[in-house]
């Protein structure tokens, strides 16, 4: 009972720590990262904190558990912990209805907000290029 | 009826002239506001201005026009007949593409609500296309496809929910929805319209490059997700360059606002103001003349 309520207020203290991010978004980057696994390849804890670089363990595994109890990941043990996939039934009727979305009309794609436009050859070819001297 | 009753329609032009100027650089966060509210004023004077002109057909029913015969009733400098018609029709014109406008944005966000319920403020939809979109709404939620997620590092995954997460705090799909009202009743405007779209952009994306902390890192994310882009699909309304400004706005330091193109908006906005007030006081003295 008190070692709970001292590993809540742990686990409180290092979410407080590691949250330079607005709230609520650790939950979609740790689904993001589950969505690279698959049943046949589930992502581990440590999976997903490498992945996610400045998190502490104890953060992404709360925060796993607790998306494997809203329905959103499923998991399964492999060796000693748990390892969680994207919960895809959810997903699959999203990707319909989306789809509706877009192919029902071409003017509804003007509307939306996208992340990135599409691009001509030559904006490509300067992008591609952005990439290259980055890395 | 006095000259004043045109101006709010001359006055849209310099909004033509500087809306693409104003993408060029500064705060774009300022910019965006600053422009979709001269927008809105000029959009509204121009229904002003038109309704005012429009109104004048009235002077044609027969009724009123046994008045004119009256010379105490004569109004001061009569609007031609042929202007007033032109009016209307326009005003007609730009209500119709409004109404159509509208339509088209609130159906589409209706039905990318209707996409998935959304969970920690997100719905996946299992799709190789890579897609993010910003759902407006209370709270309004972020709508991003399997695609963009495999796509993009787990680094760049955060400037992108950081990036659509701005538009959704600052409701820029507001401020783009007023802006593209503003162009349906006055066409002038349209330049305004793509300026706003491309400006919440850039707002977004220094919103997102000051919470992940890392310039080049968002300009890799942007960079990614557009090459990732199914080429197919229609320009979604934006010019291609659009991708490629907003990595070099990156590259740049972040913007300070210029505060010396503002005050030029908000003179622009004034002399609107201005304008619609004395057209109006002319129209009421018509307006007293006939009746």
């Amino acid at each position: 009972m008190v070692t709970t309520a001292i590993g809540a207020a742990l686990n409180w203290v290092t979410m407080t720590k590691d949250s330079r991010r607005a709230p609520g978004t650790l939950e979609a980057e740790v689904m993001a990262v589950l969505w690279q696994g698959s049943p046949a390849a589930p992502v581990t804890p440590s999976d997903a904190q490498a992945q996610l670089g400045d998190l502490a363990y104890n953060t992404v595994q709360t925060i796993l558990v607790r998306l494997h109890e809203k329905g959103l990941a499923e998991r399964r043990k492999v060796g000693r912990s748990y390892a969680y996939w994207a919960a895809q039934d959810a997903a699959t009727t999203a990707a319909a209805q989306m789809n509706a979305v877009l192919t029902g009309r071409a003017d509804r794609q003007a509307v939306l907000q996208q992340f990135a436009a599409t691009l001509d050859e030559r904006d490509m070819a300067i992008l591609r290029e952005h990439l290259r001297n980055q890395a | 009826m006095t000259v004043a009753v045109y101006l709010p329609l001359l006055l849209a032009l310099p909004l033509f002239w500087a809306a693409p100027r104003l993408t060029r650089g500064g705060s774009p966060a300022l910019a965006a506001r600053a422009l979709t509210a001269v927008a809105a004023v000029a959009g509204f004077a121009t229904v002003w201005s038109l309704g005012l002109l429009a109104l004048t057909l009235l002077d044609d029913v027969p009724p009123l026009r046994t008045l004119d015969n009256h010379p105490v009733l004569e109004p001061p400098e009569p609007v031609p007949g042929p202007i007033a018609l032109v009016a209307a029709l326009l005003l007609l014109g730009g209500a119709a593409r409004l109404a159509v406008d509208l339509h088209r944005r609130l159906g589409t966000v209706r039905r990318l609500r209707a996409v998935g319920r959304p969970r920690a403020g997100l719905v996946v939809a299992d799709l190789p296309a890579p897609m993010a979109v910003a759902v407006p709404g209370r709270p309004g939620h972020l709508l991003v496809t399997t695609g963009i997620l495999r796509l993009l590092g787990p680094r760049e995954r955060r400037v992108l929910f950081a990036h659509e997460r701005a538009h959704l705090r600052h409701r820029h799909s507001a401020l783009v929805m007023v802006a593209a009202a503003a162009a349906a009743v006055n066409p002038l405007l349209a330049p305004a319209r793509e300026a706003v779209g491309y400006l919440v952009e850039r707002w977004a994306d220094e919103d997102a490059a000051a919470e992940v902390g890392d310039r080049d890192l968002t300009a890799q994310a942007v960079a990614r997700a557009a090459l990732g882009t199914v080429p197919t699909w229609p320009a979604l309304g934006i010019d291609g360059g659009v991708a490629v400004r907003r990595v070099r706005a990156l590259a740049e330091p972040a913007p300070s606002p210029r505060r010396g193109r503002l005050a030029g908006l908000v003179v622009l906005a004034v002399a609107f103001t201005a304008t619609m007030a004395v057209a109006t006081i002319a129209f009421v003295g018509l307006a007293r003349a006939w009746l």
